[in-house]
């Protein structure tokens, strides 16, 4: 479904890339975690899908298709096929739930009947019926994170991408979010999320993907927050970039 | 469903910047106000021009009692002068040069000068004998003036020789310099207008980032997003040139046609329909102005 190949991406000239010739393939209907500290490249990687950047090296394929032979005025038909949640939530404060979540649908012009009935569903699906006349300020943090996960959905698309969705919220709000994607991941969605939340990590045990630096040195299936054993890995580009970091600190002391 | 979007979008983006955009319409107002009116004024010209050429003439005016020009030392124009030069006008020499000519009396002199000032004051002023009598000549080719005028200036009993188009040409000149004044008036407005529209439509898409940032993540195609912008600038300014041609259909109606037309009686004004073939210019114009400029500003401030 997502696969990149020797992917790098340098924002400014001098600055170490933010990506680092990153190869990695997540197939369709997986769930995956993308982890590591700040700054490791997890936002840059998700930009990547949804060809918000381009990559300076290597290529990114969606659903099979390289990002980078999408013509511009293509790019939307890209879009709808992937749905985006943030940490912020991202909500229209002047629209109340309903209209959040129609609005997705109206933007890309389906017609009044299909929202009248599609969004009342959606919002069935992430726990919020009976809240469709609610405005964003009288909802709590998870119950906003829910609704931007409907506008996510609403349009059904084949990727969700979750940029630390439950980074504003508390531990037990923040299970009932993975509830939510979980629940749209088994209805056949690929998930990708970056976080910092080692209990949700710990907790699914889904595939992880770390990455430092820009590099990826884990991705393990079932896997926690940190692994375990740390030089043995799965992959064997785990041993080449821990390898690499060992010569890189003989170096420093030589 | 997308279009009632989108002019739902419209709606609320005018709204929200409802001062900017009445500032728009007015700057928008004003300097179309100023084409039309260059426009209006070229119109008129032509239309003089048309109705003036074949009718101008170049008149060669008898001395009559007030005359001091050297020609009418010996006072009023005789009889026997008089018939001197129209036996000159009638010679081989002048005749190629002049399709034909009459002679106008001081009586008739006087008729139409009661005609062309009815109106005015001035009528009661003036009595028969201070106008002079004259030829009137209809030239073959108007440029020709100068035999006209080096023959007959010297010629006892004449006064003076007037070519009628020199006159014209020097009104003409004069409408032709107020038309430029206008477009050069018009061209400083316009570049406040496109000014205008770009700070609008910048804080247009500042305050709507969000909306458009969503649009963009839920795959909203370049138009959706765009066009709400680019109908807002432009609508502003098709509200102004329409205001434009209003203005300038009434300042034809009521002035030119009202109160110009009782004044100056055998001047051929433009009619208040021949304006209306300004309006669709300014509303393309304006339209065309506000478009591009939203459409250049929506590039560099609203990532698609
Ligand atoms: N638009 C940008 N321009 C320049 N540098 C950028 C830009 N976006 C990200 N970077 C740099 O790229 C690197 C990776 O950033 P990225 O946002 O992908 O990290 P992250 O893993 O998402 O971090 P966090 O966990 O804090 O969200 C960082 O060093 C960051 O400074
Ligand atoms: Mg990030």
């Amino acid at each position: 479904m997502i696969r990149f190949e020797n992917v790098t991406k340098v924002y400014e000239q001098n600055a170490r890339p933010a990506l680092d010739s990153v190869s990695l393939e997540i197939n369709r209907g997986e769930f995956t975690f993308l982890v590591g500290a700040s700054g490791s490249g997890k936002s840059t990687f998700l930009r990547l899908i949804l060809k918000e950047d381009k990559a300076s090296a290597g290529s990114v394929y969606v659903a099979g298709q390289n990002v980078a032979n999408i013509s511009s005025w293509r790019v939307p038909k890209l879009r709808r096929g992937i749905g985006v949640v943030f940490q912020d939530f991202r909500l229209l404060p002047q629209k109340n739930v309903f209209a959040n979540v129609a609005f997705a649908m109206q933007v890309i012009g389906k017609s009044r009947s299909i929202i009248r009935e599609t969004v009342p569903e959606v919002l069935k699906t992430v726990g919020l019926e009976g809240k469709e006349r609610r405005m964003p300020h009288e909802l709590s943090g998870g119950e906003q994170q829910r609704v931007a996960i409907a506008r996510a959905v609403v349009n059904r698309p084949g990727i969700l991408l979750a940029d630390e969705p439950t980074g504003n919220l508390d531990p037990i709000t923040s299970m009932g979010i993975m509830g939510v994607l979980d629940k749209i991941n088994q209805n056949g969605t690929t998930v990708v999320m970056a976080t910092h939340d080692d209990d949700i990590v710990n907790e699914m045990r889904r595939r992880v993907v770390e990455l430092k630096n820009g590099k990826v040195i884990r991705d393990e299936a079932k896997a926690l927050y940190t692994s375990m054993i740390p030089v043995v890995g799965e992959s064997r580009r785990l041993r080449d970039a821990s390898g690499e970091e060992l010569n890189r600190a003989q170096g420093a002391q030589l | 469903m997308r279009l009632l979007f989108i002019l739902g979008e419209i709606g609320g983006g005018l709204r929200r910047n409802l001062s900017m955009v009445i500032s728009v319409v007015l700057v928008t107002f004003v300097s179309l106000t100023f084409v039309g009116a260059a426009g209006m004024l070229q119109m008129q010209i032509n239309q003089m021009k048309g109705y003036w050429y074949d009718k101008v003439q170049v008149a060669v005016f008898l001395c009559n009692d007030g005359s001091t020009a050297v020609g009418c030392a010996s006072g009023s124009a005789t009889k026997e002068q008089q018939d001197n030069l129209q036996a000159m006008l009638e010679s081989p020499a002048i005749k190629p040069y002049i399709n034909d000519f009459q002679f106008e009396s001081q009586a008739e002199a006087y008729t139409h000068f009661k005609e062309q000032f009815s109106n005015s004051p001035i009528v009661d002023s003036v009595s028969e004998d201070q106008l002079p009598a004259s030829f009137r000549i209809n030239m073959k080719n108007p440029e020709k003036y100068e035999i006209i005028s080096e023959t007959f200036s010297s010629q006892p009993g004449v006064e003076t020789v007037s070519d009628q188009r020199q006159v014209l040409e020097r009104i003409f000149s004069w409408m032709n310099g107020a038309s430029v004044a206008a477009i050069g008036v018009a061209a400083v407005m316009i570049f406040c207008a496109v000014l205008l529209i770009t700070t609008t439509i910048r804080l247009s898409a500042f305050s709507r980032r969000r909306e458009t940032g969503i649009m963009r993540l839920v795959g909203a195609s370049k138009t959706v997003i765009q066009l709400p912008f680019i109908l807002e600038g432009v609508i502003a300014a098709v509200v102004g040139a329409l205001l434009a041609s209003v203005t300038l259909w009434l300042m034809a109606h009521f002035w030119l046609n009202g109160d110009l037309s009782k004044q100056f009686l055998n001047t051929p004004f433009i009619s208040s329909t021949q304006v209306l073939v300004i309006a669709p210019v300014l509303i393309a114009l304006g339209a065309g102005l506000a478009g591009i400029s939203s459409l250049l500003t929506l590039r560099r401030y609203l990532k698609v």
